[in-house]
């Protein structure tokens, strides 16, 4: 560790860090435009300058490797006035068209002329033009005007994507960020862009004009459109009472996770969030019930467990057959495992999900299922749904998920299904196949729930519900802990799970692999 | 009687041819340092001729050199001759008349710093000059004074001639580097520094042609004598190139020290007829301006910087009474304005700014303020940009704004 001072502040700092990552970690905030953890410090901004004892002119912090006995001041009257003098010259030749800017309210340079600016400005001559719509890739739509040549964007397709299309053309006041002849940035990370344009030079067609992104509230999650696990952060608008604006996600947005994601996710992770919200089910269904009585979430345990017992030790082994996902979390295919494979011995658990896909060689996985690695930890030998075995004396049925529809046709499905006597389905998502059910439980997703997630690489990730579950919707493991209690078998063990956290706990003391990924 | 060390020859017939040269004692000092002197004894008599670097910064050479650690990576020379401060021509007499006096020093350097490719970066418009430099080159090669084990001391040395393709900027050691691995010219963030992480990532030592042009006199006539030509903290003579309002405009070549009065009224000649002296901006462009009172300065690097200047390239322009200073400064702004790379936010947007203010003053709409305005914005380039770039253009800029305020004021 190396001994610095930061205003005053005696800090430990590690040793070979920067200036800029010392102050950071003691959480003093030093303005930086050009400056991004990815990447080497490229010290073109000129915002994160501050003042060091024996240093004659001020010194980037960014880029100025700490020493011991350091005396740095962040916030000196010429560190201040450095500042404002770099904003005014970036203003300067800004369009200062924020009104119309999708990145107001979320910009760097509007919040560092707000924190070090709020001059009068002198600026009397006539502003550069350049082009302010440049469409430069899927939804990505370059402004060179409000563009700060911080080239970022530049340096993610340089070191990130290797793809480089994009290049800094001119010089002094003329220079741009600009495409080169006949290319596009179409890789799978174009969003990331959009992303770290500190402001609104980059903007995405995706979110463009959609919403004034100070009524957003966000809400941390993990990705589950692949098994990387990418962390993000769901951006959505929860109803604001004068405005006339959907209530659903506006963005997705990477949070950083070395040892996951970086500080990147993929397109298909930011604008696939389409599945949070359509054709979602949102009621619980019944189908073909006579006589029963109105279920309702406090009651289907219930009558779950009713019916689970009222079969023979023999009946509960062959007559129950299972369908699971692995879209289910740590916890919940956990449960599912202790209440029919060790506890009721059934015999007949499948799988339907998502078929394999395509990895694209960096964070996209081919395994579309986010948690496939954890139910083979867990203990479920994988098997895809066989429908002869699967109605072959059946009795009761209880399908996860909504991916059994995607492997056979309705026909095929119905006419298996139909030599069961009793179907019960969980499953987000209202489509075609739920009427084939006597009743449908409307689930909660990832983003809405709390629990626990197994990566590609066997990290296990906990996640807290980022958005309201739509409806009547309820997360799977408290169903199931419900269930396990109502059905007794091990009712000591069902007692503790009142939360995910005490489940992963749990696993931790009965599977090694959650036991040391827990620690 | 001190005497001309680098121009000695200048006038000779084909000096630029190898036999020419060396009938003038030519590759004797390359001879000499292969075959009697290790890089070490080398080193010492470098670092005690008190070789300042003739590009304009004045960094001690042999202590640039010492700064090269000890590597398995291959090393490099890049000697800069992309001569691009406004005013400075004295690297093109040296390659054009006595190219081989460069390529010697280029082997005696590298033999001293381990150094087995050298690269001369020239400007583009040096085109003639870059062509000439290729002969002399192959002359050398076909003498065995380049190539594999030069003259049988197991070195082994291979020089390239690369030329730019016009930018200022690549001028600064570190955008020179960008420019020859085939990049945009910008500057790169220092530290580290080319000695230890220059050319592809490897130690590189980037000297001046001048610079360099002196090594093989320092292992001829040794340090002392070096020392003598010029001061003692500052060996050696300097070529200063006088343009402008002069008699003889050219360059001349003499001890450090010399004043500036004299460089001007006798070796120059003197003003033009019926022209008076306003300024002299003595060591290119970037070098603050010097009032006509200011002249009895001596031109060396310490006596410079006591008067606020620098003697940067020793690139002398002479001003005279009926040349406006506003277009001096239009001219000044417009360079910078036009040569800034761009990279950084000072640099990029206070030049511009700046000249757009000088435009605006010389097409008759200044205002009051404006003068105000650009000693303001050129304080603020002024220590806060990337590269020297910034400084070189704050530097004339507020000493002219300064300097010759009420003229300026005269044109609101």
């Amino acid at each position: 560790m190396t001994k610095i001072l930061i205003n005053n502040e005696p800090l430990e700092a590690e040793e070979g860090t920067t200036v800029l990552k010392a102050a950071q970690r003691a959480g003093i905030h030093i303005p930086h435009l050009c400056y991004h953890a990815a990447f080497p410090p490229e010290g073109s901004c000129r915002m994160c300058l501050v003042e060091i004892e024996g240093f004659p002119q001020l010194e980037m912090a960014c880029s100025t490797v700490v020493k011991e006995d350091m005396k740095i001041s962040t916030n000196s009257e010429r560190v201040v006035e450095a500042r404002k003098a770099v904003l005014e010259f970036l203003l300067a030749e800004h369009p200062l068209d924020c009104p119309i800017c999708d990145k107001a309210g979320d910009c760097k340079l509007q919040d560092y002329y707000d924190e070090y600016g709020l001059f009068e400005s002198q600026f009397k001559e006539t502003k550069e033009k350049r082009e302010k719509k440049l469409k430069i890739g899927k939804t990505l739509i370059l402004d060179q005007e409000r563009c700060i040549l911080c080239t970022r964007c530049v340096r993610f397709l340089k070191e990130v994507t290797e793809t480089q299309v994009l290049g800094v053309f001119h010089r002094g006041v003329h220079s741009s960020v600009n495409i080169y002849d006949g290319a596009a940035v179409v890789d799978n990370y174009t969003g990331n862009l959009a992303e770290i344009c500190p402001v609104g030079a980059i903007t995405d067609e995706d979110f463009r004009f959609k919403i004034r992104s100070w009524f957003l509230k966000e809400g941390e999650s993990i990705c589950p459109l692949c098994s990387r696990g990418c962390n993000i952060m769901i951006e959505y608008h929860p109803g604001f009472p004068r405005f006339e604006v959907p209530k659903r996600v506006y963005r997705i947005k990477a949070r950083e996770n070395p040892e996951v994601n970086g500080f990147w996710i993929c397109d298909r992770g930011r604008y696939g969030y389409s599945y949070l919200g359509e054709g979602r089910a949102d009621q619980i269904i019944l189908n073909k019930i006579e006589g029963e009585n109105v279920l309702t979430w406090e009651n289907i345990s219930e009558f779950l467990g009713e019916k689970i017992k009222s079969l023979s030790s023999a009946k509960k082994a062959s007559g129950i057959a299972l369908i699971l996902h692995a879209w289910l979390s740590n916890e919940e295919l956990f449960l599912l495992h202790k209440i029919f494979k060790d506890d009721l011995k059934v015999e007949k658990i499948f799988f339907a999900d998502l078929p394999q896909g395509e990895a694209d060689g960096y964070l996209l996985t081919s395994e579309p299922n986010p948690n496939r690695r954890g139910a083979q930890e867990i203990g479920f030998d994988i098997k895809t749904v066989d429908l002869g075995a699967l109605a072959d004396g059946t009795d009761f049925l209880l399908v996860f998920g909504p991916f059994l529809s995607g492997l056979f046709s309705l026909k095929d499905l119905e006419d298996a299904l139909d030599k069961i006597k009793r179907k019960v389905l969980f499953s987000s998502y209202s489509n075609e196949m739920n009427s084939l059910f006597d009743i449908v439980v409307p689930v909660a997703l990832i983003a809405e729930k709390e629990g626990s997630l197994t990566n590609v690489d066997g990290i296990v990730q906990s996640f807290q519900p980022a958005l309201e579950p739509p409806g009547e919707s309820v997360p799977e493991w408290k169903a199931l802990s419900d269930l396990g209690r109502e059905l007794g078998t091990d009712s000591k063990f069902f007692e503790k799970f009142r939360s995910p956290e005490k489940i992963l706990s749990e696993m931790g003391k009965r599977i090694p692999f959650f036991k040391k990924r827990n620690d | 009687m001190r005497e001309k060390v680098l121009t000695e020859h200048f006038g000779l017939e084909n000096l630029y041819k190898i036999d020419v040269y060396q009938k003038q004692g030519g590759y004797r000092a390359t001879e000499k340092a292969l075959e009697k002197m290790k890089p070490e004894d080398i080193l010492e008599q470098v670092k005690k001729a008190n070789l300042r670097g003739r590009g304009g910064a004045g960094f001690p050479a042999g202590v640039k050199w010492s700064f090269v650690p000890p590597t398995d990576k291959p090393k490099y020379l890049c000697v800069n001759a992309d001569e691009g401060e406004p005013g400075t021509f004295k690297d093109r007499y040296i390659m054009s008349h006595n190219p081989h006096m460069l390529i010697e020093g280029i082997i005696i350097t590298s033999f001293c710093v381990g150094i087995n490719s050298a690269y001369i970066y020239i400007r583009g418009e040096y085109e003639a000059i870059a062509l000439r430099l290729e002969q002399a080159i192959s002359e050398a090669y076909g003498k065995g004074f380049l190539g594999k084990n030069i003259l049988e001391s197991g070195f082994d040395l291979d020089v390239f001639v690369h030329r730019g393709a016009g930018a200022y900027i690549c001028g600064e050691e570190t955008a020179l580097l960008e420019s020859l691995e085939g990049k945009r010219g910008n500057p790169r963030l220092k530290p580290p520094f080319p000695a230890s992480v220059g050319l592809w990532q490897c130690p590189t030592v980037i000297n001046n042609v001048e610079t360099i042009s002196n090594i093989s006199h320092i292992i001829l006539n040794g340090a002392e004598w070096f020392v003598k030509q010029g001061l003692p903290k500052d060996g050696g003579t300097r070529i200063f190139g006088v343009s402008g309002m002069v008699k003889n405009p050219g360059i001349y070549e003499l001890p450090l020290g010399t004043r500036l009065k004299d460089i001007i009224f006798k070796h120059a000649g003197g003003m033009k007829e019926g022209k008076k002296l306003k300024a002299v901006i003595p060591g290119g462009m970037s070098a603050p301006i010097l009032t006509a009172d200011e002249i009895s300065i001596k031109m060396d690097f310490d006596s410079l910087v006591e008067v606020n200047s620098m003697l940067g390239s020793a690139a002398i322009i002479v001003i005279d009474d009926k040349t406006s200073i506003l277009d001096v400064l239009k001219v000044v702004t417009k360079f910078y304005s036009h040569e800034s790379c761009g990279q950084c936010t000072p640099c990029r947007i206070g030049n511009s700014w700046i000249n757009k203010i000088v435009k605006r003053i010389a097409e008759g709409e200044g205002k009051k303020e404006d003068i105000d305005s650009i000693l303001r914005l050129a304080s603020n380039i002024e220590g806060n940009t990337l590269c020297p770039l910034g400084d070189a253009a704050a530097m004339p800029i507020l000493s002219i704004t300064k300097k010759f305020r009420k003229e300026l004021e005269s044109h609101l």
